[in-house]
């Protein structure tokens, strides 16, 4: 492993980890909640350059990775029929449902379009009035804004062939329920930068205090990210657990204020199930009573499906840092990113796909159990 | 899919009541809404644009910080993504504008 390859800040970044190894007293366990942050960390190797004084793990930060299941296969059933256009972003397309992915849908006639913004699909909806246009609604807080708007200017302008199918998850539940699993071993965390451009740090302040670890805002860059660490460590050091802004120069304490209300106004929280997690009381986005004409599920009478995850697929305990991705029995085998049987394989920024693309998958590593 | 790309705004306008732009990303433009950032916006300013919305204004020096770093990552799917449709865009105005 080439630590740092092509990165022009190499020799900060490398005074930076010594800095670290140099504040550790001891090892630390660290989680970012960020597919962005997990590639960065993967890519550079910065998780192997600190190894000893500082442990990563990698959290569900990946909104593709944790989609479950049965929001794949309502897609899949939404995109095969005739009168509807499916719009998606791109990385959704190859996520593996219980049969087959929207690409596959595709090949067979479904009309599957791959759409840039949520307004593109909502575009679409004003030039094809005889078809339905549903948009597959997927991520975090960053993308909630985008996907409200959509909701609500369909509304304001009339738009009837429009709707969503909706599997929005927010960061600050899913960190409270591993901080409250029993087999918790994250004793900080790195919070995404993009996540709280839009949404600020208040929501963390309480977790930072109610379960006693520092919470850090940071960027996405290897040298965001070892600062991010650095300043974690530093508080565990100190015996702080404070929320700290690293990503100073783009996020505010209370974030992008105009988007956060809009999504208040056209979404409310509800439980949610996270792919590989299980459901995570009050995670999700749904929408609000008055726009559900706007809601997939409810205009095409979906109903509720239960479906089993591939059985060999070990992401729910990677996604908890119980099990790195190369632990996984199924790891670089049965599954590859061409033939993923799990989310985190999918995404570039799953960590299996990133532990498979950057050369992780050649030596086994020892089980770090605490 | 969070990661925002930094871009700068060429103009403004209105498109029935919502704030809009034109962004330029690197030599790619497109339209972006600005409703979020509508009160500090102006055309000139740089925007973190995430999914074809501006979550943030930034300054120019993060701007290019950032556009760098995404670059250096790999990770400008988003623009990806923008050069692909803004191409099938294209090719569907030929289709509609043809005899």
């Amino acid at each position: 492993m080439k630590y740092l390859a092509e990165y022009r800040d190499g020799a900060i970044a490398r005074a930076l980890a010594a800095q670290i190894r140099r504040t550790a007293t001891r090892r630390w366990v660290l989680m970012e909640v960020c597919g962005g942050q997990t590639h960065t960390i993967v890519r550079q190797g910065l998780d192997e350059l600190l190894a000893g004084a500082v442990e990563m793990i990698h959290g569900p930060g990946c909104p593709v990775c944790v989609t479950p299941l049965e929001q794949i296969d309502k897609a899949l059933h939404l995109a095969g029929r005739p009168d509807v256009i499916f719009t998606s972003f791109g990385d959704m397309l190859r996520v593996p449902g219980s049969e087959c992915d929207l690409l596959q849908v595709r090949a067979r006639g479904g009309d599957v379009r791959i759409v840039y913004s949520p307004l593109d699909a909502l575009d679409l909806a004003v030039r094809h009035p005889d078809r339905e246009i549903v948009f597959f609604a997927v991520g975090f807080e960053t993308t909630a804004p985008a996907n409200a708007m959509a909701v609500w200017r369909a509304r304001e302008l009339g738009i009837t062939n429009f709707s969503m199918l909706i599997s929005h998850v927010t960061v600050p539940p899913a960190m409270v329920a591993l901080l409250s699993d029993p087999t918790n071993r994250v004793q900080g965390f790195l919070a995404a930068g993009h996540v709280c451009t839009v949404m600020g740090w208040t929501e963390y302040e309480p977790i930072a205090a109610g379960f006693r670890v520092p919470i850090v805002v940071t960027g996405f860059e290897p040298l965001d990210i070892l600062e991010g660490i650095h300043l974690a460590v530093r508080q565990l050091e100190e015996g702080r657990h404070e929320v700290e802004n690293q990503y100073a120069r783009v996020v505010t304490r209370q974030g992008t204020v105009p988007a956060r209300a809009l999504v208040e106004r056209v979404f409310q929280l509800v439980d949610r199930k996270w792919r590989g997690i299980g459901e995570i009381a009050g995670s999700g986005l749904a929408l609000r009573e008055e726009f559900a004409a706007f809601d997939a599920e409810r205009r095409f009478a979906l109903g509720t499906i239960e479906v089993a995850e591939p059985a060999a697929c070990r992401a729910g305990a990677v996604l908890r840092g119980q099990l790195k991705p190369r632990q996984c029995p199924a790891f670089g085998t049965q599954c590859t990113p061409e033939h993923p049987l799990g989310a985190p394989m999918v995404s570039s920024e799953g960590a299996c796909a990133a532990y498979y693309n950057y050369g992780r998958f050649r030596t086994a590593e020892p089980v770090e159990a605490s | 899919m969070c990661l925002g790309i930094p871009g700068r705004v060429m103009e403004v306008h209105a498109d029935r009541g919502l704030t809009m732009g034109l962004v330029d990303f690197g030599g790619v433009r497109r339209e972006v809404c600005l409703a979020y950032i509508a009160d500090e916006v102006q055309p000139g300013d740089y925007a973190l644009v995430h999914v074809g919305f501006a979550i943030s204004r930034i300054d120019e020096a993060e701007a290019r910080r950032t556009f760098e770093a995404l670059r250096a990552m790999s990770q400008l799917d988003e623009l990806e993504w923008l050069r692909e449709v803004a191409a099938r865009e294209l090719q569907e105005m030929d289709r509609t504008a043809a005899p």
